[in-house]
Order: C-alpha cells, then sequence, then structure tokens
C-alpha cells in the first residue's frame, strides 16, 4: 500500500490537471470570439462571412485601421472622439472612487438613524431602467445648461449605487478593532477614512476603478442625447459611425473597436497587482 | 482632510451653480445659428457639408452646425431633445416616424419665399403627385422631401448564368418564378444556405410585404378606415408562400442570414438577387467599382402574383426635412432658406449620392434618365404606393413581424398566425 | 468608560456617517430621484412623447392596461427566463472560476486578463461578433457541427426560441462572467492569508479550507455578486435590442426594458413606459430586499 502522504499528492496533482482542464475549456469558449474578432480586423468586410472560417487572414489588410482612424470624411474625430472619452472616464472614476467609498464606510460604519433607509433607497436608484429616465434627464440636463460640456457629460455620473455598494461590502469584513483603536488614539472620522480605510482598501479600489471606467467607456445612450456637437462626441459614439444598418463595415468596425479597448486593457494590467496579491494589504494593515 | 472637502465642495457646487444659470431660449437678434440634425451617410455627408459652407458664404448672418447622429439613433436623439423642449432648429425624419412631429404641431409649415418657392401651390406643382401627402395637413406642407426611394431587384447575371438560367428570360416576374429561380440558385452546405436566390428586406415589412398582400387583394385597412387586416385569404396566402420560403418549407432564406445588400456588391456567388433602391448604385461604385462598370448586373420591376388582382410595386418611403417650430421665425426662415438652397442642387444629390429627390423636373431630367435603370424605378413607383404612415405605423409593422416570423420559423400555421395579427392590430387601433 | 459618556460619544460619530453620506445623497436626488419620480408621476396619466398638450391623469388605467396585456406578460416571462438563468450561472461560475485561478501557481493573471477580456469591448461591437458567429454560416454551427460531427445541420439559433433564448444568455455571461470573477477575486484577497496558514495546519484541505472558510468569509461579496448581477439581468437591454436589429425574431427575447424602451421611444406612449419602469423598479426592489433577509448575517469576524 502506498503511503498516506504519496495519496495525497497524487490527488493533488489530478485536481491540479482537472482545474487546469476546466479554466481552459472555458478560456477557450471566452477566447474564441475575441480572436475572431481580432483576426476580422484585418479582413475585408467581404471575407468575414466564410465557410469554413479562415482564422488566418490572407494579407493582413491593413485598411481597416486607416478608415478607423480617419472616418469615411477623412476629418480625423478619433483623436477627438478618444480624448473626450478618457477625459470623462477618468473624471468619473476619480469622483466615483472618491464619493463612494465615503458613502460606503458612512453606511459599513456607522448606525445613524435611517441607515438602512439610505442604502436601500441608494440601492433603488440601481434599478431604474434608463429608458424610463432618459426623457426628464434630459429635461434637467438642458435647465442646467448641461448640453455639449464635460460637466453634461460627467455630472450625471459622479457616483453609482453599484460603486457605494461594493465599497460598503468591502468595509464590512475591515476589523472594527483597528477604528476603535484609532478613535482612542484622537483620530478625526474623517482621517480614519484617509489614512486607515483608503490605504488598506487597494483591491476593492483597483477593482471599482476598473469597473467604473469600463462602464462608462461603454457609455453610449447618455451621451447621445447630451451631446449634440461632433466635436464633443465620445468614442462609443464615434464607433457607432461604423454600425449603421446601411453601411456596416464589420472590417473596420472590429479594427476601431480594438483601437479603443487599448486603455482598458493597460489599465487591467496596471491595476491587477492590487487584486491578484491582495494578501500583501492584510499583512501590512496588521503591522 | 482640507484638501478633500474642498475637491468635493467644487464638485458639488459644480452642480449647484450650474442650476442657478437655466436660462430661457435665446432671443434671435441679430446673427441666426442653425443646428441641424442629420443620419451618418458617408457620401450625402460631404456633399452637404458643401453646400453649408457655400451657404454660409452667401449668407453671412447665419452659421450652420451640424450633428451627425448613426442612422438606428437619431429617432430616439431626436424624440428625447423634442420632449424637453430642445430640438434642433431643423432636421430630417423618416417617413414613418415624421408624422407624429406633425400631429403633435411640433414642426413648422415650409415658409415658401424662404425656400425658393412663390407659394404652397408652387411647391406642391413641384413635386410629382402624392409625394407630399404625408407631410401635408389641411392643405399646408410641413416637409420638403430629401429623398423619395422605391426598391426593385437587383440581379446578379453571372449568377444567373452559373445556375444555367438565362437572365434575360428567366427573370422572375411572378413570386412564383421567385420561388422556383431561387430554387434553382440556391446552393446548400447540408442545411446551411451559402447561395442565395433572393432576400428580402425582413425589417421593412411595411414597404415590402405589405404590397403583396394588396397583390391579392388584402389590405392593411378598409377604405372606411374601421376594420385593420383586411382579406383573410390574401393574408395566409402571403403567410403561406413565406412559410414555403423560410426554413420549414423549401428553405431558401432567412432573417437569421445577414441581410444580402451589402453583401451583393461584392459580387462573391452569396446572394442573386437583393432588393434595394436606386441609392445602392451609389454604394456599388465605392464598394466595387469593377462590378457596376461590368455588365453583369441588372434591375427587374417587383414580382407581381401570378393571379394578382392588382398590379403592386414596393412601396416608397423616404426622409422630409422638417423645422422646429419652437424655433423664433427669424430661425425658421433661414432653416428653409438653407433646405431650399440644398434641395436646389437635385441633380448633385442624384450623381453624386444616388438620392432622387420626387421633383418633375429631376425625373424628366436627362440626368435621371441617365442614371441604368432608372426606368424601371420610375416604372415601378409610378404602380405604388407611399408606405403606410398612421399613427400605429411602428406597431403594426412589428405586428406584421411577429406573424411573419412566427410562420417562417416557429412553423406557425397560417390561419393561426392571422388570428393573432388581426387580433393585435384591433387592441392597437383600439388603445 | 460610563455609559451614558460612552453613547453621546457614539451619537457624535454616527452623526459623521450621516454626513459622509449626504454627497451622495445630494447627488441622487437631482439626477435620480427627480427623474424617478417624475417617470412615477407620468405613469398616471396618458402623456404621449411629442404631444406639448397638458397630459390626462387617468389614474391607474396603464397598469391595468398592462396587466391584462399579453405582450406585458410576454415580456415578464421572457426577463423572468433570461434572469433565472444568466444570474445563476454568473453567481456559480464567478466563484468557482475565482476559486480555481486563484489557486493557480503558474498563469493566474493570464486568466483572469483572458476572462476579463470580453468586457474591454463596446456592446455594440460585441453583438455584432455575436451576430457573425450566430449567422447559420458562422462560427456557432461551424464549432457545434466540428464537435458533434455533424457536417452541414443549421442550429438555428435564431429559429428555435429557447435556442435563440439561450443564445442571449450565453453572450451575457460571455460578457460579464469576467467582471464579477474580479469582483470575487478581489473580495478573496481580503481574506487574511493567517487564517488559511491556520487550517492547513489543523489538516483541512484545499476544497474543506474553501468550504469552511473562504466561503463564509467571501459573504458579503457574494451577496454583492449575486446582487448586482440580479439587477444587471433584469435590465438586460442591449443584446437584446441589438439581435432583434440583426434579425434575431423578437417575441422570445422581447424583455421588458425592451418593451419599454419600444413603448415609450418607437410608439411615443410614455405614460404607459412608465407604468412598465415602475412595475420593473417595484420587482427589482422585493428581490433586492429578498436577498437581504437571505443573506441576512453578513457581518463577519475572523
Amino acid at each position: 500500500m502506498a503511503p498516506a502522504f504519496l495519496k495525497e499528492k497524487a490527488i493533488h496533482g489530478a485536481v491540479g490537471v482537472l482545474t487546469y482542464l476546466i479554466l481552459s475549456a472555458l478560456l477557450v469558449f471566452i477566447l474564441a470570439p475575441m480572436v475572431f474578432m481580432l483576426t476580422a480586423s484585418f479582413m475585408p468586410a467581404r471575407d468575414i462571412i466564410s465557410m469554413p472560417y479562415p482564422w488566418v487572414p490572407k494579407g493582413w489588410y491593413g485598411h481597416n485601421f486607416v478608415k478607423a482612424i480617419a472616418g469615411n470624411d477623412r476629418t480625423y474625430l478619433f483623436f477627438r472622439s478618444f480624448w473626450n472619452s478618457m477625459v470623462v472616464a477618468v473624471a468619473i472614476t476619480i469622483s466615483t472612487i472618491m464619493i463612494a467609498s465615503l458613502t460606503g464606510y458612512s453606511l459599513s460604519k456607522f448606525s445613524f438613524r435611517g441607515r438602512d433607509l439610505v442604502f436601500m433607497i441608494i440601492m433603488a436608484t440601481m434599478m431604474i431602467p434608463f429608458e424610463a429616465i432618459m426623457i426628464p434627464l434630459q429635461v434637467v440636463s438642458t435647465q442646467l445648461k448641461l448640453t455639449n460640456t464635460y460637466a453634461g457629460l460627467i455630472l450625471p455620473f459622479l457616483v453609482d449605487a453599484f460603486g457605494i455598494f461594493l465599497m460598503r461590502q468591502y468595509f464590512i469584513t475591515f476589523p472594527d478593532e483597528f477604528i476603535d483603536a484609532a478613535r482612542v488614539d484622537g483620530m478625526t472620522e474623517f482621517s480614519i477614512y484617509r489614512k486607515i480605510l483608503l490605504p488598506n482598501s487597494g483591491p476593492a479600489i483597483a477593482t471599482l476603478a476598473i469597473l467604473t471606467f469600463r462602464n462608462q467607456w461603454d457609455n453610449l445612450m447618455w451621451p447621445l442625447l447630451v451631446v449634440q456637437s461632433e466635436r464633443m462626441k465620445t468614442l462609443t459614439l464615434y464607433i457607432m459611425k461604423f454600425t449603421g444598418d446601411i453601411n456596416s463595415d464589420e472590417g473596420s468596425q472590429m479594427a476601431v473597436s480594438l483601437l479603443a479597448s487599448i486603455p482598458m486593457v493597460l489599465m487591467f494590467f496596471s491595476l491587477s497587482k492590487y487584486f491578484i496579491s491582495g494578501s500583501a494589504v492584510f499583512s501590512a494593515r496588521k503591522g | 482632510m482640507k484638501r478633500f472637502i474642498v475637491i468635493t465642495l467644487i464638485l458639488l457646487s459644480l452642480v449647484g451653480m450650474t442650476g442657478f444659470a437655466a436660462g430661457k431660449q435665446e432671443a434671435a437678434k441679430g446673427p441666426v445659428k442653425l443646428l441641424f440634425w442629420t443620419h451618418e451617410d458617408k457620401n450625402r455627408e460631404v456633399l452637404e457639408g458643401r453646400f453649408i459652407k457655400e451657404f454660409e458664404a452667401a449668407n453671412p448672418g447665419i452659421t450652420v452646425e451640424r450633428v451627425l447622429y448613426p442612422s438606428v439613433k437619431i429617432q430616439e436623439a431626436t424624440l428625447a431633445a423634442f420632449a424637453a423642449n430642445q430640438g434642433p432648429d431643423f432636421f430630417n425624419m423618416a417617413i414613418e416616424d415624421e408624422y407624429q412631429y406633425i400631429a403633435n404641431e411640433r414642426v413648422a409649415p415650409v415658409i415658401p419665399e424662404a425656400a425658393g418657392y412663390a407659394n404652397m401651390q408652387a411647391i406642391i406643382d413641384a413635386y410629382i403627385p402624392k409625394v407630399l401627402d404625408p407631410v401635408t395637413v389641411k392643405g399646408k406642407v410641413y416637409g420638403l422631401p430629401l429623398e423619395l426611394t422605391n426598391w426593385c431587384i437587383y440581379l446578379n447575371k453571372k449568377i444567373f448564368r452559373d445556375a444555367g438560367l438565362d437572365p434575360d428570360k428567366d427573370y422572375p416576374k411572378t413570386w412564383e418564378d421567385m420561388m422556383r429561380v431561387s430554387e434553382k440558385i440556391t446552393k446548400r452546405n447540408g442545411e446551411i444556405i451559402t447561395r442565395r436566390g433572393f432576400d428580402f428586406r425582413y425589417p421593412y415589412y411595411l414597404v415590402e410585404m405589405v404590397p403583396m398582400v394588396e397583390q391579392l387583394g388584402g389590405k392593411i385597412i378598409s377604405d372606411d378606415g374601421k376594420q385593420v387586416i383586411v382579406g383573410d385569404d390574401a393574408w395566409i396566402r402571403f403567410l403561406q408562400f413565406m412559410k414555403e420560403w423560410g426554413p420549414h418549407g423549401k428553405n431558401l432564406g432567412s432573417p437569421t442570414y445577414k441581410a444580402s445588400r451589402s453583401v451583393w456588391n461584392f459580387d462573391k456567388d452569396e446572394v442573386a438577387m437583393t432588393s434595394t433602391g436606386l441609392y445602392q448604385q451609389g454604394r456599388m461604385r465605392t464598394d466595387n467599382m469593377a462590378f457596376f462598370n461590368s455588365s453583369d448586373w441588372m434591375v427587374v420591376p417587383m414580382p407581381q402574383f401570378k393571379d394578382a388582382k392588382k398590379v403592386v410595386a414596393q412601396s416608397y418611403y423616404g426622409h422630409y426635412y422638417l423645422v422646429n417650430a419652437q424655433k423664433p421665425r427669424d430661425n425658421q426662415f433661414a432653416a428653409w432658406k438653407l433646405i431650399g438652397y440644398m434641395l436646389g442642387h437635385a441633380e448633385d444629390y442624384l450623381k453624386e449620392v444616388s438620392l432622387p429627390q420626387p421633383t418633375k423636373k429631376l425625373m424628366a431630367s436627362d440626368a435621371f434618365k441617365k442614371m441604368p435603370f432608372s426606368q424601371v424605378f420610375a416604372d415601378d413607383m409610378a404602380r405604388a404606393h407611399v408606405v403606410y404612415y398612421g399613427a400605429n405605423s411602428a406597431q403594426l409593422q412589428k405586428l406584421i413581424q411577429a406573424a411573419v416570423e412566427g410562420v417562417m420559423l416557429n412553423n406557425v400555421p397560417p390561419e393561426k398566425a392571422l388570428e393573432t395579427l388581426k387580433k393585435d392590430a384591433k387592441d392597437l387601433f383600439a388603445n | 468608560m460610563p455609559r451614558t459618556v460612552r453613547s453621546t460619544l457614539k451619537k457624535k460619530q454616527d452623526r459623521w456617517g450621516l454626513v459622509f453620506a449626504a454627497p451622495s445623497l445630494f447627488f441622487f436626488a437631482v439626477f435620480s430621484f427627480y427623474p424617478m419620480f417624475s417617470a412615477f408621476f407620468t405613469s398616471f396619466t396618458n402623456k404621449q412623447a411629442l404631444s406639448l398638450a397638458r397630459p390626462k391623469f387617468i389614474g391607474l388605467e396603464n397598469y391595468s392596461y398592462l396587466l391584462q396585456s399579453p405582450d406585458f406578460w410576454n415580456s415578464m416571462r421572457a426577463t423572468a427566463v433570461f434572469t433565472l438563468g444568466t444570474f445563476s450561472a454568473l453567481v456559480v461560475f464567478s466563484l468557482l472560476l475565482s476559486a480555481l485561478v486563484s489557486e493557480l501557481r503558474v498563469g493566474k493573471k493570464l486568466f483572469q486578463l483572458a476572462y476579463y477580456s470580453p468586457a474591454v469591448l463596446s456592446s455594440v461591437v460585441a453583438a455584432t461578433i455575436w451576430l457573425l458567429i450566430f449567422d447559420p454560416r458562422g462560427l456557432a454551427n461551424q464549432a457545434m457541427n466540428a464537435v458533434m460531427n455533424t457536417p452541414g445541420v443549421d442550429h438555428y439559433w435564431f429559429v428555435n426560441p429557447y435556442k435563440e433564448q439561450f443564445s442571449t444568455m450565453l453572450v451575457y455571461f460571455w460578457k460579464h462572467i469576467g467582471y464579477f470573477v474580479i469582483i470575487c477575486i478581489s473580495g478573496m484577497a481580503s481574506v487574511p492569508p493567517s487564517v488559511y496558514e491556520a487550517v492547513r495546519m489543523d489538516g483541512c484541505n484545499r476544497w474543506q479550507s474553501y468550504w469552511h472558510i473562504t466561503f463564509p468569509l467571501l459573504r458579503p461579496t457574494v451577496v454583492l455578486v449575486s446582487i448586482m448581477s440580479m439587477i444587471l439581468c433584469l435590465r438586460t437591454f442591449s443584446v437584446q435590442y441589438l439581435f432583434t436589429l440583426g434579425g434575431a425574431p423578437e417575441r422570445a427575447i422581447n424583455v421588458i426594458t425592451m418593451n419599454i424602451y419600444f413603448t415609450g421611444i418607437r410608439f411615443f406612449r410614455t405614460g404607459r413606459a412608465s407604468a412598465m419602469s415602475i412595475i420593473l423598479l417595484i420587482i427589482m426592489v422585493v428581490l433586492t430586499w429578498l436577498q437581504f433577509r437571505v443573506t441576512r448575517s453578513e457581518e463577519v469576524n475572523y
């Protein structure tokens, strides 16, 4: 009979192989459409639907990218739209992190009267279908003179319920003893938030940053309504130029969307260290 | 902490301050600034951009800002803006959506002097009969057509020959021909169609399919306006035809395949016939000049059913330029002046972007006659009527769509599909 | 510390809680509650989007019309099916995948990025890609036929109503799974490693340690993921809308948000669309409240 520790090792090995198998099967499902898009962006529109799909483009057709950047009318508005989207998404990401963490702190570590009501009310805002409020929202924005401004694109999204919810859930797990200890040391509530909670919520903030940035980068309906000038259009509206129902040209559509996703890939890589090796955060907190 | 509070306060006061700045409609004294919304169309964009520059140069007091919206989104952007009383000075809108703006008095009648006409009657006389009906209420014209399009059948002769057919003799004259010819042309890999004979314009049921029903004697609405979905036999025969066309019948095509009109230009042996307008020629030139210049394609009229009770071609539809009634009179005047200026170049629209304006002058011009197959379009248009544009048109189109999808894709018996359609249509008009 | 002093101190502290929540509340008042109340009042009127006339108050007429409308109930069904299918898949797989991925020694970052990658695409482009995939000549049929060795079969992805609903779920899962895996992994990152060390010494295997330690500590994250994914699923719109534009039959996937969109924006019936939104809102609030009830004991102690 094999010694127990060897048997356990074998089981561990088998589990490891199985893990990789499951993960890889899912990987194929998730990546196949991505690879399809990547290769299609180098094909002329006429080659994209073929049976069987070639996977390797004949001749790496670069014209799609030229078209994506220059636009049909060669106005090169791509760069301007890219910049607009950047300004809007960065501003909203920063403000969401600030306001959501503050509110999340309030809703998790204080017990003022009506706290749960406040929480439920905030949660309820997440549930309103945008289609229902888009016209009233347009009225508000016009009255506030927000049409065609960065403020108009940013203000309605300064913070969202999801961010507050995420920060609250994260802070709930934060040990109360640290906070009480700080209070005994005479720290104000605000410096507890800024000096203890914020520095120790790397994973949550990184996650919130990525998700908020992504949502704004993909926001279509609101810019469509509040922007009424070519110079203020965001990248999603620019992408729509290539998806009009009549002239849809899949090649340049894939190309422009590939270019548009670069900032999000970069952001993921630069922030991923936070949620991948999050354990370091805790040891620091204890120390 | 201080820095933090300061930032938060600035953000909050931004919200607050802008609240006080809420303003009124600017008065239109002095220079006029026009806001113009239109849908993206890569060829027309360039042409109209040129007209706007010329117009601004000739009218120093007027500046124009044009905003381009994706064609699938312009309807909702315009609607939301008008609902918030913030519509543009002028815009263009498709025939099926435009009527609500007139019915609710959101758009202003044409100012004939501004648009370059002596009076209302002169406008009506300049256009071919009936095309202004959708924008005419109580003798007043509320919009001028940017384009009026009807569809005919574009046919790829090479594919016909490849299937052993003679395009000049065997082109489909009846829907029964269409099915027979398509059966010959269709190639499959198992059940999957790799070459289609003909592809319907699926989402456009009112334009393309209602005329098929009318050929058989059916109607959407009875003449006295009291009954919807008239003529059961006609509707059932039409639905039966679509069922046979679909995957549960002869499997000749279905809405789940990528629409053929952009594919057709590439001449890739994928689809022999597609239903589209004169404007397709402009797109053919951009997509595939060699094919456009060859003699391998032609345009044929819409087929009729063999025992058709009435000759009906595909309905025509289009876009109209409309002017916001809430804007000061100076803006309205300037807007109609610019519209008049742009539309005055009807031949440029036709030559450069293949968009025909339905004026008597253009239809009789050499430029129109020189366009390949323009006579086929003109003849079919004479046999057609304008697409149904009543207040419930968008909903009705969806109900017809559901009926056709039911028989084609879900194997619903035509009788049952018709029953549902009639009931839903009746409810629709009752509410 | 005497009791009274402590409680006044506590009260003072708690006042700060309200102060910290104030900016959010102010913000939501302007950009969420005002439009929401506006929609609420509109739902009792016959408002038409373009009409300049004062909308007429018609009481509960919109609601009673909806409750009798088969079209509305069809949308309720479509939304319920979609939500149940997608929501459960998202929750189960995000927990499973994040647990598996965080156990990996090699390729952790790679897997995470790969799972997240669909999220970097704009929804419009994602729908375009999948429309091409579900075209009868597209990758979906090619892959199915290669795996099942059935050349030339059309699997009717959009033709069969069940498969059509499944297709929308698949796309949604594909687009959002990375999002939730990230949330879960960041939640796991907040579990102190000392906890694991302690259990390992007690002789638990990996599975036991996940089940007994990680999972309970992850409870706030699980609550977050399940509520978030439920709300996202109930609000789904773009996949269904863009698929319908691309030729997929509408009836099976006419989810309630799409019905609201068509009723309000395409058919101009603002009042009726608002009533539908209010019903959707109520459903969501009730379901969220229930989820909080079920997972009451969120507080965690180490």
